[in-house]
């Protein structure tokens, strides 16, 4: 009953149930203006929400992220550009749908689905994540420690091409979040010398760097093109559409869930794999995959919206971000003074259900944002770069000033921001940068505890991972992504896929 | 083209979160130069890392400092020898298509920023930079751009200094004392 009612809290307060909408409702539009991202949002509005109340502040934030997710397809569909990196896949048939005129009804079937999606993922959030957090409660330091690498080495081998940048970015996430004096024994890291860095880099400053300066830096070069308008007619779709791809959309969310559920990886990958997926499945498709078949629409869209119900188990439940907006959200509860992991499950099992609700609210809020206002929506996205631009910059710069009224924060925000143009430029992930900082302190303080359980002799550590089976498999996870990259792996798989040819060129 | 690269075939900047810039068989202009950088900037770090607290324990503060930074030394190594096979793009040059002109001109009007923002205060910072901003980026007359950053400025400080509270630093515009008078017109003059 108590559950129900943490549920329902949402309803009951219209002040809670307003910004789920507003959320939501700013999300859809903040993924689907080109230039503007989840990440960026989610990243600048934790500084400008921290004051507030837990409960207002969170909505809030459930609202972006959900609608973003969604929102980031509108624009994969009508401009080929994703949004997010979730709706990569949904660009393959949504595009050509909309060359085709169907841009209507592409967009009506993906909400729809998103929606579907989405309620598959909260209902196994809801179901999932308290067995998870009693399962977690068993967890050895070490096993904390495995899993935010192998969280960090996800995060950096499958959301881009080059694993070594990946790991790259991954570390150097770490060392920022290192950055300061060390909480246990107050030893000074990485401050050479200087006051300002004893305190540490605010991780709000790296994030809003590195998605808010970096991207409105990037989108200069881009001032000049022009928004393509699109004529979008009917998009309500019709019962038998949706009808017809139920089953379909059942089995891809069940994959969003799953792959969201993993710690490293997120709607994305999902998104990709359903896709795949439905492409294996589909004997018949409305028109072959990659020209606008409506199943190419309908996978990766349940999938995303499922893989953030999933994305919010390992975050809950053991506080191990699944990409880099679940960093982000881990982060705004870290400032509200929260901290995931399987004792929040505990300790305050009303903040959970809090969040289930919020995210089935948004979930709602996400069918009415995504089925009305197409008129409104159009002028929006429309919006020019040369105004845009400065004003994403203007608020990333308050953004940084307003969490400790520091202008070094907002130095941080600007030095991290030029670097990250930089990394953009040259194919470097920025997502592994933030999961290190965020996951910096987790994998030290479990590092640590676990050495020195273990009297700080690493064969006791090796074999304390080899005789228990969750350690193990952890390990082998990460070692196995470590070996995948060497020329090792290539000569097994040559040898085993036979004349697979040269690959890479 | 590699099939697993799923970067940003148009651009190749990585102007969307979701795609990666880069080329998947050749190296942009400046890329090995920044590959380098970040080596030398690691081993700085690791150098910096071992002087934490040496080999002293595994337990030590600087024992995950070091590991990353290791890392760190290990892959931009690595980047920076697989970056240097590469043939470089043709039809790219770092003045063109990674640093124009117009990106410089961002780093320093945001540094400005930064630097006015303490000193000068918020409003008039905020409203110089939109202004330069916007008049240099759409080219459009002074009506539009004056109209447009003011107006925009107002509905951002409208929304975080009153809705969001957030407090900004006020410099020359007594800005306080303003959203006081507000208030009490809003009042009625009450209490």
């Amino acid at each position: 009953m108590d559950t129900l009612m943490a549920i329902l809290t949402v309803f009951t307060q219209p002040q809670l149930l307003l910004l789920v909408g507003l959320g939501t409702f700013l999300g859809v539009y903040i993924g689907a203006i080109p230039g503007l991202s989840v990440t960026m949002a989610v990243s600048i509005l934790i500084s400008f929400t921290f004051s507030w109340d837990v409960y207002p502040a969170i909505s809030l934030m459930v609202g972006i992220y959900m609608g973003g997710v969604y929102g980031g397809s509108r624009t994969a569909i009508l401009l080929n550009i994703p949004g997010a990196p979730s709706a990569i896949a949904t660009a393959m048939d949504g595009y050509p749908m909309a060359q085709r005129g169907e841009a209507g009804e592409a967009i009506g079937v993906t909400t729809v689905m998103s929606f579907f999606g989405g309620l598959v993922g909260v209902a196994v959030l809801a179901l999932a994540a308290p067995f998870v957090a009693e399962f977690a409660l068993t967890f050895q330091p070490r096993d904390y420690m495995l899993l935010a690498v192998l969280g960090i080495l996800l995060v950096g081998s499958l959301s881009s091409g080059s694993l070594v940048k990946g790991i790259f970015a991954g570390a150097f996430g770490i060392a920022i979040g290192a950055v300061g004096r060390d909480p246990l024994t107050f030893a000074e890291r990485f401050t050479f010398d200087l006051q300002i860095m004893e305190g540490g880099i605010s991780f709000i400053a790296v994030m809003i760097g590195m998605f808010g300066i970096s991207e409105a830096l990037l989108q200069l070069h881009h001032v000049g093109t022009d928004a393509i308008r699109q004529q979008i007619d009917r998009i309500v779709p019709s019962w038998g559409t949706v009808r017809k791809y139920l089953p379909l959309s059942l089995q891809t969310s069940s994959i969003g869930v799953i792959i969201g559920a993993l710690p490293g990886t997120g709607g994305d990958i999902a998104a990709l794999m359903a896709y795949d997926h439905a492409k294996r499945v589909t004997k018949k498709p409305t028109r072959p995959f990659g020209t606008g078949a409506m199943e190419g629409l309908v996978a990766p869209e349940t999938a995303n919206n499922a893989a953030v119900g999933g994305a919010f188990v390992p975050m809950m439940t053991l506080g191990i971000p699944g990409d880099a907006v679940t960093a982000i959200i881990i982060g705004a509860l870290f400032i509200h003074g929260l901290n995931p992991g399987p004792m929040l499950m505990v300790d305050q099992p009303d903040m959970f259900w809090f969040i289930v609700g919020a995210l089935l609210t948004a979930n709602m809020f996400i069918l009415i944002c995504g089925l009305t206002g197409i008129k409104l929506f159009t002028k929006i996205v429309e919006m020019p770069r040369s105004v845009l631009i400065p004003l994403i910059m203007l608020l990333s710069v308050v953004g940084a000033y307003a969490v400790n009224n520091s202008v070094t924060d907002v130095y941080w925000m600007l030095g991290f921001g030029v670097f990250g143009y930089f990394m953009r430029h040259y194919g470097y992930p920025l997502g592994p940068v933030i999961l290190g900082v965020i996951l910096s302190r987790l994998l030290d303080d479990n590092w640590r505890r676990a050495i020195i359980s273990e009297r700080e002799d690493l064969g006791r550590f090796f074999e304390g991972i080899f005789t228990s089976p969750l350690s193990l498999v952890l390990f082998v996870a990460v070692v196995l992504i470590f070996v995948s990259q060497t020329p090792l792996w290539r000569m097994i798989f040559r040898r085993k896929g036979g004349q697979t040819g040269e690959s890479g060129k | 083209m590699d099939p697993d690269f799923r970067g940003d075939s148009d651009h190749h900047d990585g102007t969307s979160d979701a795609t990666p810039g880069g080329y998947a068989g050749q190296r942009r202009p400046g890329e090995l130069a920044f590959a380098l950088f970040l080596l030398a900037a690691s081993l700085y770090l690791l150098w910096d890392a071992y002087g934490i607290a040496g080999f002293e324990a595994l337990s030590s503060p600087g024992a995950v400092p070091m590991a990353t930074t290791a890392a760190m030394v290990i892959s931009a190594l690595i980047v920076v020898l697989r970056t240097a096979r590469l043939p470089k793009v043709a039809t790219e040059s770092v003045a063109r298509d990674i640093l124009p002109l117009k990106v410089i001109l961002f780093g320093v009007l945001l540094l400005g920023f930064g630097l006015l923002l303490v000193p000068l205060g918020f409003l008039p910072t905020a409203a110089l930079f939109l202004v330069v901003a916007i008049k240099y980026l759409s080219g459009r007359g002074w009506g539009f751009t004056l109209a447009v950053s003011l107006g925009s400025l107002l509905v951002i400080w409208v929304i975080f200094r009153i809705v969001f509270t957030v407090l900004m630093p006020a410099g020359i515009v007594p800005e306080a004392e303003l959203l006081q008078f507000f208030r009490n017109l809003g009042n009625g003059g009450a209490e």
